[in-house]
């Protein structure tokens, strides 16, 4: 007779909030920080449409300690979201074959974070020029 | 140091135990093991099952990282046992449990059924593009093209990556990042026309869509595949095939 009575054990329900599950948690909260970015945004472009008197008060909130503060942390959070989605970025793209040999993951993660970092720089310099 | 010196050091084991027939559910036994520099996790097991407890019980074979046979969690990370040497873990005792998500069968023993029946499920052979007979010779490949699925052919099998997987923890019925590597060797394969009829296997929720990218699949692959590349390839393909489907002259209605 068999005495098969396999066991299922339970599921740990915590496991996001423990190494090394937490850094993937961290990572995927970081996209909430990019949102609010968009939201701070859009609120510009949207105060933009109901005309000077309201784009100004949105202007006084970004200049407001409160809104730097906000802005200065958001900061941070989108910049950790930024050099850990391009850690996954070639986990999530078709192999990159070059001469015959797999370009390696840190090479790809290298070259974009630092295309990532000379856009934004470009965009700055170029909104500066715009506004000078 | 003298060799009586060196056998004197114990190193202590806990390791999960669970017989079927006697226990109501898992639970932890100790054990002292005489200790060497060149010890693997396996030896010790099988120090175990040779001197102090015969009814111990683990699954190995190859004991050289290749048969995939002997993964297990160490240290509360899935580990192969042969390949996991005492004297690179920290000082204390060494905790032993079978493979994580997986049913226990006994002790260190897991149920694979599911595992295999979801590798048969992905058409795990190459089916040719254009079929060829002896006479018209061999499907040639260039470096380049071998490069594109190499990797995913060194798969073991081992289902490290299933115990590191939390949404296959929360979904058994995911398909998961080994049977996904295997299903990329071939797909990414030059000589293979099979990518649609894996394709179909894989869409849905118990397919590649469980995956949310937590990616500690590739960091615990002792045989460095990468099946999380394999599986978000996949969601890429699926996503275009999903949008695409609807203009194919074979498109199922």
């Amino acid at each position: 007779m068999s005495e098969r009575r396999p066991y299922t054990r339970p599921i740990d329900e915590d496991w996001w909030k423990k190494p090394p599950y937490l850094s993937y948690t961290a990572r995927e909260l970081s996209g909430i920080a990019v949102t609010i970015y968009g939201g701070v945004l859009f609120t510009g472009l949207f105060s933009l449409w109901r005309g000077p008197e309201s784009y100004n008060a949105f202007l006084r909130f970004l200049q407001s300690p409160l809104s730097l503060l906000l802005n200065l942390l958001l900061l941070a959070v989108v910049v950790y979201h930024v050099v850990t989605w391009f850690q996954t970025l070639p986990k999530t793209m078709p192999k990159m074959i070059v001469d015959g040999k797999q370009v390696p993951a840190a090479k790809i993660t290298q070259i974009a974070t630092l295309a990532a970092g000379g856009s934004s720089l470009l965009l700055i310099l170029l909104t500066m020029w715009v506004a000078r | 140091m003298s060799e009586a010196a060196t056998l004197t050091k114990t190193v202590e084991l806990r390791i999960l135990r669970y017989l079927p027939a006697s226990d109501e559910s898992p639970s932890f036994r100790s054990f002292q093991v005489p200790y060497s520099d060149d010890m693997s996790v396996l030896q010790a097991l099988q120090t175990i099952k040779d001197t102090l407890d015969a009814t111990l019980s683990f699954r190995w074979s190859c004991r050289m990282a290749v048969c995939g046979s002997c993964g297990m969690m160490i240290n509360g990370e899935p580990r192969l046992a042969c390949n996991t040497f005492l004297r690179n873990l920290p000082p204390g005792p060494v905790t032993v449990e079978a493979l994580k998500n997986f049913p226990i069968e006994r002790d260190l023993v897991v149920s694979v059924g599911d595992f295999v029946k979801k590798i048969e499920s992905i058409y795990p052979y190459i089916i040719p593009k254009e079929p060829k007979t002896v006479a018209q010779g061999t499907y040639l490949q260039t470096p380049a093209q071998l490069a594109a699925y190499e990797s995913f052919s060194d798969c073991i099998n081992c289902m490290l990556c299933y115990a590191a997987c939390p949404q296959f923890g929360e979904n058994p019925d995911f398909i998961g990042p080994g049977a996904m590597a295997l299903l990329q060797r071939y797909n990414g394969d030059s000589r293979d026309g099979g990518q649609q009829k894996r394709l179909d296997a894989i869409a849905g929720e118990d397919g590649v869509w469980s995956c949310t990218a937590v990616g500690i699949c590739s960091e615990v692959c002792p045989k460095h595949v990468d099946p999380a590349n394999a599986i978000n390839q996949n969601k890429t393909n699926s996503a275009f095939d999903f949008f695409l489907h609807y203009l194919r002259k074979d498109a199922a209605q």
